[in-house]
């Protein structure tokens, strides 16, 4: 599994009862761009929260650039960036304390922590305001800095989870064309997003999970090709998904029948 | 629509919010993690019940005995002490009460009327409410136990005591919430509040010094008091005693119009939260300092630790510093103390009793000790989200414990410096034994307790908000450890101190105690890979409790 990113052998996690994460086996290659897809309570957060440390595997195996979890983990930690739910910032620091810690906390010498943070916050265009507190960003400013955060030192794979979310059409952009560098010089990234739009533009490969199981794999055009058949090149990534994961002909039905709402 | 939602009434919306706030206590519980706080509510519960129930005692022997010896308008007395725990007990320990936001309700088609009334309800549903009006209860007994035809005049004014102080509760903390919703504002107000608290301690001396001087300026301004609401009751139900009935209905009409004219003002109050008004922590753009970010020098002598350690150290130093509330509190146990040993009548007191400082140093120190640990106990408090960083940074959580005990032990040990050294220049040395015993226990204790409010730190972590006391609250679980292990180190300490008496070896406790404290120091490096592993096993739930 070396060549791969990240490498998953029925990793499962459950909390009591309920299995949220089942047996799943992922494969994403190094410097793929892979938008990990589901809907709400699929499984998305918990899988990331497991491939960054944050969450325990009930059972199975990760393995990230060859190492494995369960045993490298400082090692893993120090190669990956996180922007995790609900951004993980300390509200009480400004935002060039805030860079210089995670710096420091990454291990990075002191000079380099500095001069990568000055980078990081003229090119967020948060430099702005070095004396405001992150409690005092907006959402959007927070979501820059998280981001600024996870790549302060280099990591060579990058976890977003919902990245975009509440972020500007400006900064999105600004964003976008830093990820699309990052993996244009192999980092890895695997992102969760709502917004399938986005995920059709940016990502190269795609996995979709639904109760907790891995439903589809592979590269938009392969899922294309395996869905809709001699249309599949029109098809676009929501289609994809709808099909994959979308409600029963019942479950619709049922909706239908809400006579009321009209 | 082919169907519509129908009114729901006052009454029904005010038992779906009791059920709501059943089920939220109820959905608490249900969590292993927090079916251990029960306990430390059923301990706290029984403690406030002792405490409403006994002073319902002395309340009922009191308005009895003013009844029965005929001097009535001093129920006055006891309506004040009601007012003031109604009033101020709020403000001062509003920290220990979890908060239910009523203005939640204002999604739901609420009449104005209605959303009052709930308002006004939920002022007298906490416990200083329950407990005042227990308390007026028990006067009424008492009152009705001695002079059975006071009842009557009694019971209305006591009827619109309690309507008055509901609106005036009320609409003090619906304008301190206005007031507080600003982050700077409420920390500016929480520091000035504990200010307030540290100089009170000076209200001692000051009494002291000027107590006679000012004696006839106060009993000039005695006679306004009667006008208050409290003096007021007192003096309606002693007219009415004397069958003074105009008397009587002069104070019922003040107490009428006290009630109304602090029902409007709650009611204005409430039409603008009712109305939809912003309490934003979002501040107004400020003019823009400087165009890029003050570099650091980084030369703050920390270079000799782990890049690691040293971070979590500066981190722990700014939001100490931009915490109003902890930060006061740090400097509140110097302060009494400084206020303490600054009392000529107390060294003179300890002069003539024959009382060295040899017995009174280690009290202070150990009362220093005692309050400095306390945050120890939940050192995560204020991370919230950013707890995640050490997860997911390349570390060893024995380095986080490292820098944030590093901070906790920098401060106790300057604090501790600073007092010794006022000690011993108001009040005097402490002979050598009696001195070094003195701080190889607070090694002990202060380390001893290091590693189990670390371990509790993980255990029973609780998220709190800087500069906020409203709706504060520890793990109760947090509460009772902290409490147990200082017990059991200040008992160890004392046997010590016992042993060193009884056999007549003066420097027994100071050779125990740098033993203890030997045994303390290797405990707690050894406890920090434990806690390692620890919390890796406890990092979902220090997440979870901290992200929420």
């Amino acid at each position: 599994m070396t060549d791969l990113a990240i490498a998953t052998e029925k990793l499962t996690r459950r909390f009591g009862a309920l299995t949220a994460v089942d047996n799943i086996d992922l494969r994403v290659t190094a410097g793929q761009f892979f938008g990990f897809l589901g809907p709400n309570g699929a499984g998305k957060s918990t899988t990331i929260k497991m491939l960054t440390g944050l969450l325990a595997p009930t059972s199975g195996r990760m393995q990230l650039l060859g190492l494995d979890f369960s045993t490298q983990s400082v090692e893993v930690k120090r190669q990956i960036g996180v922007v995790p739910e609900g951004m993980g910032l300390f509200e009480r620091l400004t935002g060039a304390e805030y860079l210089n810690f995670v710096g420091r906390m990454y291990g990075l010498d002191h000079g380099t922590t500095l001069q990568r943070t000055r980078e990081l916050l003229e090119f967020m265009q948060l430099a702005d305001r070095p004396k405001s507190m992150i409690a005092d960003y907006s959402h959007g400013m927070k979501k820059k800095l998280a981001l600024a955060a996870a790549v302060i030192h280099g990591p060579r794979i990058l976890f977003l989870d919902e990245p975009f979310e509440g972020v500007d059409a400006l900064a999105a952009g600004a964003l976008k064309a830093l990820l699309a560098r990052m993996t244009a010089r192999g980092v890895t990234i695997f992102l969760t997003s709502h917004v399938l739009e986005i995920v059709e533009r940016l990502c190269s490969h795609v996995g979709i999970i639904h109760q907790g199981r891995l439903v589809a794999q592979g590269s938009i055009g392969e899922l294309r090709a395996g869905i809709a058949g001699e249309e599949g090149s029109k098809t676009t990534l929501e289609q994809i998904f709808l099909s994959i994961v979308g409600r029963s002909g019942a479950e619709r039905a049922e909706i239908e029948e809400l006579s009321w709402l009209t | 629509m082919a169907d519509l939602a129908q009114p729901v009434g006052i009454l029904r919306q005010l038992i779906l919010i009791a059920g709501l706030r059943w089920r939220m206590l109820h959905n608490h519980l249900r969590r292993k993690q927090n079916r251990l706080d029960l306990i430390g509510l059923i301990v706290v519960g029984a403690v406030a019940g002792v405490f409403l129930i006994g002073v319902c005692f002395a309340l009922y022997a009191g308005a009895y005995d003013f009844v029965s010896t005929g001097r009535i308008s001093w129920l006055s007395l006891l309506f004040w002490i009601i007012f003031l725990w109604w009033q101020l007990l709020p403000v001062m320990v509003a920290g220990f009460g979890a908060s239910f936001d009523f203005r939640a309700v204002l999604r739901f088609p609420l009449r104005f009327a209605a959303f009052y009334i709930i308002g006004l309800v939920y002022g007298l549903a906490d416990f200083t409410g329950v407990a005042a009006v227990c308390w007026i209860i028990a006067i009424i007994f008492g009152v009705a136990a001695a002079s059975p035809a006071l009842l009557p005049g009694l019971l209305l004014m006591a009827a619109l005591f309690i309507t008055f102080n509901v609106a005036l509760e009320r609409l003090l903390g619906s304008w301190m919430e206005r007031l507080l919703a600003g982050r700077r504002t409420r920390e500016l107000f929480f520091a000035g509040f504990i200010l307030l608290m540290v100089s009170l301690q000076l209200l001692g001396p000051m009494l002291n010094r000027y107590g006679n001087s000012a004696e006839p300026w106060l009993v000039r301004a005695l006679p306004y008091f009667s006008y208050f609401p409290a003096s007021l009751v007192g003096k309606g139900v002693g007219a009415a005693a004397a069958g003074n009935y105009g008397a009587f209905a002069l104070a019922a009409a003040g107490m009428a119009c006290y009630s109304a004219l602090f029902g409007v003002l709650l009611w204005i109050r409430f039409a603008a939260q009712y109305r939809g008004e912003e309490l934003s922590e979002t501040p107004e753009p400020t003019k823009i300092a400087s165009k890029t970010a003050p570099a650091e020098t980084g030369t703050d002598g920390l270079s000799l630790l782990s890049p690691q350690v040293a971070a979590v150290i500066r981190k722990e130093v700014r939001y100490l510093l931009r915490n109003g509330f902890a930060a006061m509190l740090l400097l509140l146990p110097p302060a009494l103390v400084f206020t303490l040993i600054s009392q000529s009548s107390l060294v003179h007191f300890m002069g003539s009793k024959g009382i060295s400082p040899e017995l009174f140093f280690p009290g202070l120190m150990a009362y220093i000790v005692l309050i400095l640990m306390t945050p120890a106990y939940n050192s995560f408090a204020y991370e919230n989200a950013g707890v995640q960083t050490y997860f997911t940074a390349p570390l060893r959580f024995r380095d986080v414990f490292l820098g944030k005990n590093f901070v906790q032990v920098s401060l106790i040990v300057t604090e501790l410096t600073l007092c010794i050294v006022a000690f011993c220049y108001r009040v005097g040395t402490p002979s050598a034994p009696i001195f070094l015993a003195t701080l190889a226990a607070i090694v002990f204790t202060v380390v001893g307790q290091l590693s189990i409010a670390n371990w509790s730190s993980l255990s029973f972590p609780r998220k709190l908000e800087f500069g906020q006391i409203q709706g504060q609250r520890q793990s109760r679980m947090a509460v009772l450890i902290a409490f147990a292990a200082q017990i059991f180190l200040f008992a160890i300490s004392s046997v010590v101190l016992g042993l060193g008496r009884w056999t007549g070896d003066r420097w027994l406790p100071a050779k125990a105690f740098t033993l203890l404290a030997a045994a303390a120091m290797g405990g707690y490096f050894a406890s920090l890979d434990a806690l390692t592993a620890y919390a890796e096993r406890k990092k979902e739930k220090l997440i979870e409790a901290l992200c929420r």
